[in-house]
């Protein structure tokens, strides 16, 4: 990038509104840093805590040794450490951090504080899609998040068609659109759990509020890989995505190819969220608060706000599962409904303060 | 129209007929005709019952949930049994409608009381409670006889069960209504009930609720001897794996993995007590081979 786009993008942050725009490299790193350590940190303290009570002292030193020693726990106990709870956080982990990142690359591509995978209708599309691959390939795995990122770009490409006007897409014509297509999706979903047998209506309800409990080894591979892959691409084109937030012609004269980014960004973001919705239903307000939160203590600049959104996504919902999990232990509550309870009165602060 | 006019004015039902005052199982008194000749069931257990006591002649409607018997299917449906549909009901003209607690058709009663439709609720807990159901009904559908044959019959084939494991070593067992999400049996699950008195007792009987939701952790620290797996009948091959993270209980590593019809265990009707031989035979075989 040249010393004059450069200078002329510092300006159009600063005529956007987003006088703190532009990090250093080191700023990111620093942050970054930090946030990775409080996720660890947080992975660490939550894997303590569960519906059974475990040793802490023997449980820190199988964690610490990777799993080589049993550290004196039972096998029960090292089962209930290593194969349950830790892979659930991890996937918790994933999911969050998947979410986040999605949202924080809506946000600044649409031009919208409120562009999110849930309010756009995009977490429904992957529900659909999961729900057909549920009805129709039960058997094969591998169809649920395929399905679910086939509906999570179907819903995704709609809401953006939906939202095109003659003068562009304006934030409320984008908001709009995604409420119809949800509300849609809701309706569909809602038809086809009333033509499914009762037995699994139950756990596909209880799935569709958020459930982290029952995944399998390659499903969480394919989220934890997803997240990692997925929030680095957004990343490495988040320096377009800010010049995009000053509009899509100013970008396209600023030398960003609009078309291509606008493309990575749906593909990218819909592979994320379908990706957490096959594993674990849809979790919302995640991609809402947590770039909105990043962004009011890092400020706007996408090259912070990503890769800072993703890891602090990860840390809320580790340790909102955590709460889904023990508080009202040995039952269990589907942890969508923990974030919508922190995260929809949080946005409501958030509001009244901006 | 039809729906309209019952708003204003009860439906005439059996004005000729005497009619009588009867308790249900929730406790409400309800006004039905002395000879009740139509009668809907909104649950499969009830629509069992009413077959059972030999009452399947007079139900004129039933839900899509109710296959057995074969009989039943071709009774009118007036949709499943979480939701019924309130027209088709009215236009049957049904002097009674039978629920049950375990659908939880509370606001749907109400709607039908609004209509001055009688609406007799049941309530079992347990087999016991499944006993006195088939014996209300029973009082209620004038087939007291055949229905006090019928209990003894099922109550001769409870005791069978319970004398032959009686001496043997209860098992913990685990009742796993579906893998992913877990659920469970609760305290208030009459399948709890029958898990007693099959000879085992269920890990999880102290979990408030009936179905509760239930944590992977807790089922593994329960270490289950035997895990019960509802499947098969109207389920097809659902839930027919174990969880995850039960894998490697007691349970799962000795093979002590029982797949019983699902229907036995998750319907409070006569054949329950075919899922209570069910289980006693899987949970102690060794007591019926003598």
């Amino acid at each position: 990038m040249t010393a004059k786009t450069e200078a002329t993008l510092e300006h159009g942050l600063k005529v956007g509104g987003l006088d703190d725009g532009r990090v250093t490299l080191r700023q990111t790193l620093v942050a970054c840093s930090l946030l990775l350590v409080a996720l660890l940190a947080g992975i660490l303290v939550t894997s303590l805590f569960g519906s059974e009570r475990l040793p802490a002292r023997a449980s820190i030193c199988a964690l610490a040794s990777l799993g080589q020693h049993s550290c004196g726990l039972t096998p029960d106990q090292y089962a209930i450490l290593l194969e349950i709870r830790l892979p659930r956080i991890f996937l918790a982990a994933a999911v969050g951090a998947s979410l986040a990142a999605a949202g924080a690359s809506y946000q600044a591509l649409l031009r919208n504080p409120l562009a999110e995978p849930y309010l756009l209708g995009v977490s429904n599309g992957a529900a659909v899609g999961t729900m057909i691959a549920l009805v129709f390939f039960g058997t094969w795995e591998w169809s649920r998040p395929l399905m679910a990122f086939t509906g999570a770009l179907a819903a995704t490409f709609v809401v953006y068609r939906l939202a095109q006007g003659r003068a562009g897409a304006s934030p409320e014509r984008l908001i709009l659109a995604g409420v119809i297509v949800t509300t849609f999706l809701s309706s569909a979903i809602v038809f086809v759990t009333t033509l499914m047998d009762a037995t699994r209506i139950r756990s596909f309800t209880f799935w569709l509020l958020g459930d982290l409990s029952g995944t399998t080894t390659s499903l969480l591979a394919l989220a934890i890989i997803v997240a990692i892959i997925g929030t680095a691409v957004l990343a490495a084109n988040a320096r377009s995505l800010n010049l995009l937030m000053l509009g899509e012609r100013d970008a396209f004269d600023l030398g960003v190819e609009v078309g291509r980014v606008r493309l990575i960004v749906f593909f990218v973001a819909s592979l994320l969220v379908g990706s957490s919705v096959a594993s674990s239903g849809s979790v919302g307000y995640v991609g809402l608060v947590v770039p909105h939160l990043v962004r009011l203590s890092l400020g706007s600049d996408n090259r912070i706000a990503v890769p800072a959104a993703a890891l602090a996504g990860a840390l809320f919902v580790v340790v909102a599962d955590t709460v889904a999990r023990t508080i009202i232990a040995p039952r269990e509550l589907p942890v969508g409904a923990i974030t919508a309870l922190i995260g929809a009165p949080l946005f409501v602060y958030l509001l009244k303060r901006g | 129209m039809l729906l309209a006019c019952s708003v204003n004015k009860p439906i005439p039902i059996a004005e000729s007929h005497d009619t009588r005052r009867v308790t249900d199982e929730a406790g409400k008194s309800v006004s039905v005709p002395a000879e009740i000749e139509r009668f809907i069931s909104l649950a499969p257990n009830l629509t069992e019952i009413a077959f059972a006591i030999g009452a399947g002649d007079r139900l004129v409607g039933n839900t899509t949930f109710c296959d057995y018997p074969e009989e039943a299917k071709r009774v009118q449906r007036v949709g499943d049994t979480l939701q019924p549909s309130i027209e088709r009901i009215l236009a049957l003209r049904p002097q009674v409608v039978l629920v049950s607690t375990s659908s939880q058709l509370e606001a749907f009663s109400k709607q039908l009381d609004e209509h001055r439709i009688a609406v007799y609720v049941t309530d079992p807990r347990d087999l016991e409670g499944v006993f006195r159901s088939i014996e209300n009904l029973g009082k209620l559908l004038n087939q007291e006889q055949r229905a006090e044959e019928t209990v003894s019959q099922l109550r001769k084939r409870a005791t069978t069960v319970t004398e032959a494991v009686k001496s043997t070593k209860p098992s913990r067992v685990f009742y796993q209504l579906s893998a992913e999400p877990l659920y469970t049996a609760g305290h208030d699950s009459f399948v709890t009930d029958l898990i007693r008195r099959a000879g085992g007792v269920s890990v999880t009987s102290d979990v408030p609720e009936a179905w509760p939701r239930y944590s992977q952790e807790a089922a593994v620290a329960a270490r289950p001897e035997a895990i019960i797996l509802p499947t098969d009948g109207s389920m097809g091959s659902a839930n027919s794996e174990v969880a995850e993270g039960l894998k490697r209980s007691p349970a799962a590593l000795s093979g002590k993995v029982y797949r019983i019809n699902g229907d036995f265990l998750s319907r409070p009707g006569p054949r329950a007590v075919d899922g209570l031989e069910a289980l006693a035979h899987a949970l102690h075989p060794e007591a019926f081979n003598k």
